[in-house]
């Protein structure tokens, strides 16, 4: 067991700080969340300079690492800004259901462009209220000679206005459940974009399919495969999910850190007095907790070992975690952690819309119980490692 | 014991939801997007009595007492805390100390008109360097003439940029740390007085909030609160009481907006074709909130029930505070968990509950300094 990040992956997140500093102006930042806008230029050089799709292979643009270091580029940009890092993270959404299940063909039309900031690519699976519920999927695909008529709704579609193309799970009256990739210049799809408390960078929204015809090559893999996609895909965006958790809880606890050792009342700073240095112990255990619940995980998953419930205990806590070192940095701020110019503020917004995004702590435990009781060893835990 | 309101307060509390309903809830959308506070409801709610509710009739108040108080903040803060921010600072902080220790003079001549919502009324004593801290403050009051100079700037003061008057706190006595400050009333046209800059917020957005500036601001000695030098700190400790009693009325307010938004989601909403309301754990979720809402109601009630006998100690509002303000956190945070995705939408009220409860813990009075009063009175 080795606990240490190798020389390679303290390089590339090095360079990650460095470039967020670089570039995340604060006063941008602020902008461009009221106004709800993408970093577009931001997204531009970061691509130029690698930071997206490290872990597609070479030949498509990338440079053939892991999730893991993907995650530590997404930590180390949240850190320095929630809102900027965030939005980073999603350019490529279902990237690994082209990179896993896609053909070679799909792999050059995307991962490449995906690399290079040509293209955004986002995922549209869910339906009802509940992004993730996909017990009810009545979006069809039906087969029309060399391709598909696709009709249908999908909710909660992250960039929704932005991306160039999306994948979507979709019934086929026979076959069962399939995977898509549609492309905007597809035509015929409709956007219904919804406002947002947080991450308001990133469009969000509706997205509906109203006679939209696709050519078969636009399939990925095989028909019927559609639930396993999805299931890979939800995988990874968890673990960008909690990578922006983590980066999220450390970018504010930085903040806190820095405020409580300035600001002074009494006569005394803030970091002199115990309740306060205490809440700072408590945001330091949490992330990490956080941060090493993060990284096996994500060595597991690139390990191609990832276990189902261990992840969901990686949600479970990095969300809750996540929530309590957010809500002390903005309590350590006071009046100051409540006004849109000290830059914490908007911490607090986009860490509810990051929580949200990885489950409610009362599903996450129904997953977690459900594994652990239906497990056939003494120690249940045994089978998370 | 009774634990019942009397008949003439349910009937007070059928009259202000009636009112507030009509009155406040179509503003809430429009005012809440423009991050403004709708001035016209000050004359709109003067007319239906609603403003200073404590106020004698003497100057046209109602002359109620501090229960009444604490059921039309509850009912006001259940449609809109940004609102409700505005018009308890205006009843409150703002013309509660004139009330207390102004001359006749300037009861006639700010109450009366605050009561009928003609004037609109600040109340400035945090600044950017002293929040918890009151003493810490660096605003000076120093003689001149016939009055006062008033010099220093003043932060997150509600209903800054709109307010007609402002109670200001200032240093007469900058070498008597915490007992050299007096109150002062400045009028908006006063030279020297200005606003700085609104300040946008994470929530309360309907309310109005502002940095001001003192500068070589007069003000004639009758202005000032008291005969005397001094003591302006321990001429707050009543309204702080007061103000901290009515947290635990808007908390209970915006608790029971939360749990009324959340019982319908859960009754109607499936879940892996499930219903959500079959799930053990979020039944025991909405009992607990209900729960709390019940006892936030009951500690705020008697509070102001201590209060109007005369007999509320710090302690006692610290514990409607910081119990009511805490457990509010919990309602809203595990309303926007429960709805995901739903939660997060703008045109869902449940987003605005938890940026709004979320400012709660930190105003009149942070929950730690809330502690740290208990803590006082408990003879450690």
């Amino acid at each position: 067991m080795d606990f240490e990040l190798t020389e390679e992956q303290k390089d590339i997140q090095r360079a990650a700080t460095q470039f967020a500093k670089g570039e995340f102006d604060p006063d941008l930042a602020l902008e461009l969340d009221r106004n709800g806008q993408f970093p577009e230029l931001i997204w531009k050089k970061a691509c130029k300079l690698g930071f997206i799709g490290l872990h597609y292979p070479e030949e498509f643009g990338g440079q053939g690492l892991g999730l893991f270091e993907n995650l530590l580029v997404i930590e180390a940009f949240c850190r320095v800004d929630s809102g900027i890092g965030s939005a980073l993270s999603t350019v490529d959404l279902g990237s690994e259901v082209i990179l896993k299940f896609g053909s070679h063909e799909q792999k050059k039309d995307f991962l490449f462009p995906l690399a290079k900031g040509e293209k955004r690519l986002s995922v549209a699976f869910a339906e009802s209220e509940d992004g993730k519920d996909l017990s009810s999927v009545s979006t069809v695909a039906e087969r029309r000679g060399e391709g598909y008529l696709i009709h249908g709704r999908k909710r909660f579609v992250l960039n929704v206005s932005l991306s160039d193309a999306f994948i979507i799970l979709c019934k086929e009256p026979e076959e069962g459940l399939t995977t898509l990739i549609v492309r905007r210049e597809n035509g015929g799809m409709e956007v219904h974009p919804i406002e947002k408390m947080g991450l308001r960078m990133i469009p969000f929204g509706d997205l509906h399919f109203k006679e939209v015809r696709v050519p078969l090559e636009s399939r990925v893999g095989g028909e019927d495969e559609g639930m396993v996609h999805v299931h890979h895909c939800h995988q990874a965006m968890e673990l960008r999910g909690v990578a922006q958790a983590l980066g999220t809880a450390q970018g504010a606890f930085d903040r806190a850190m820095q405020y409580a050792k300035q600001r002074e009342q009494f006569g005394r700073k803030l970091s002199q007095f115990q309740v306060i240095r205490h809440k700072l112990a408590d945001m330091a255990v949490s992330i990490e907790v956080a941060r090493w619940l993060t990284y096996k995980a994500a060595t597991e998953y690139d390990h191609e070992k990832i276990d189902p419930g261990f992840l969901f205990i990686t949600q479970l806590e990095a969300g809750r975690r996540l929530v309590t070192v957010v809500d002390e940095a903005v309590q350590i701020f006071g009046g100051y952690g409540y006004i849109a110019e000290t830059a914490i503020e908007h911490y607090f917004r986009d860490a509810w819309a990051i929580e949200v995004q990885l489950g409610t702590e009362e599903e996450l435990k129904d997953m977690i119980s459900g594994r652990i009781l239906s497990s056939p060893r003494e120690n249940p835990t045994e089978d998370m490692k | 014991m009774l634990f019942e309101l009397n008949e003439e307060q349910k009937t007070f509390q059928r009259k202000v939801r009636e009112i507030y309903e009509r009155e406040v809830s179509p503003l809430v959308e429009e005012y809440e997007r423009k991050e403004a506070f709708p001035v016209h409801l000050f004359k709109r709610l003067g007319e239906e009595h609603l403003l200073c509710l404590r106020c004698p009739e003497k100057y046209g108040g109602a002359g109620l007492e501090k229960i009444s108080e604490c059921i039309s903040m509850e009912e006001l803060n259940r449609i809109c805390a940004g609102i409700g921010a505005g018009i308890m600072v205006h009843g409150g902080l703002a013309t509660d100390p004139i009330l207390r220790f102004g001359s006749e003079n300037l009861k006639q001549k700010y109450l009366t008109p605050a009561v009928q919502g003609e004037k609109i009324g600040a109340f400035a004593l945090t600044e950017p360097d002293a929040g918890s801290d009151a003493s810490g403050i660096r605003t000076t009051a120093l003689k001149h003439g016939e009055g006062y100079r008033i010099n220093g700037s003043k932060t997150f003061i509600t209903n800054g940029t709109i307010c007609d008057f402002v109670t200001v706190a200032a240093y007469t006595d900058p070498a008597k740390r915490g007992t050299g400050i007096n109150l002062f009333v400045v009028n908006r046209e006063d030279p020297g007085f200005s606003v700085v800059k609104k300040l946008e917020k994470s929530g309360n957005h309907s309310s109005d909030t502002a940095e001001l500036a003192f500068d070589d601001c007069f003000v004639p000695k009758e202005r000032m609160l008291g005969e005397q030098e001094g003591g302006g700190l321990e001429q707050l400790e009543e309204t702080l009481k007061s103000g901290r009693i009515t947290y635990g009325a808007r908390s209970t307010g915006v608790g029971q907006a939360t749990f009324d938004a959340i019982l319908p989601y859960i009754q109607k909403t499936q879940r892996q074709g499930e219903p959500l309301r079959r799930s053990q754990a979020i039944r025991f979720i909405l009992a607990e909130m209900a729960m709390s809402i019940e006892v936030m109601r009951y500690v705020t009630y008697r509070g102001a029930w201590l209060f109007d006998r005369g007999i509320a100690s710090m302690k006692d509002a610290a514990i409607v505070k910081l119990f009511c303000t805490e457990s509010l956190q919990r309602i809203v945070q595990k309303a926007m968990a429960i709805q995901k995705n739903i939660g997060l939408m703008v045109e869902n009220p449940v987003q605005r509950f938890l940026r709004d409860a979320r400012l709660f813990k930190i105003p009149e009075g942070t929950s730690e300094i809330q502690h740290l009063v208990i803590s006082r009175e408990l003879g450690l």
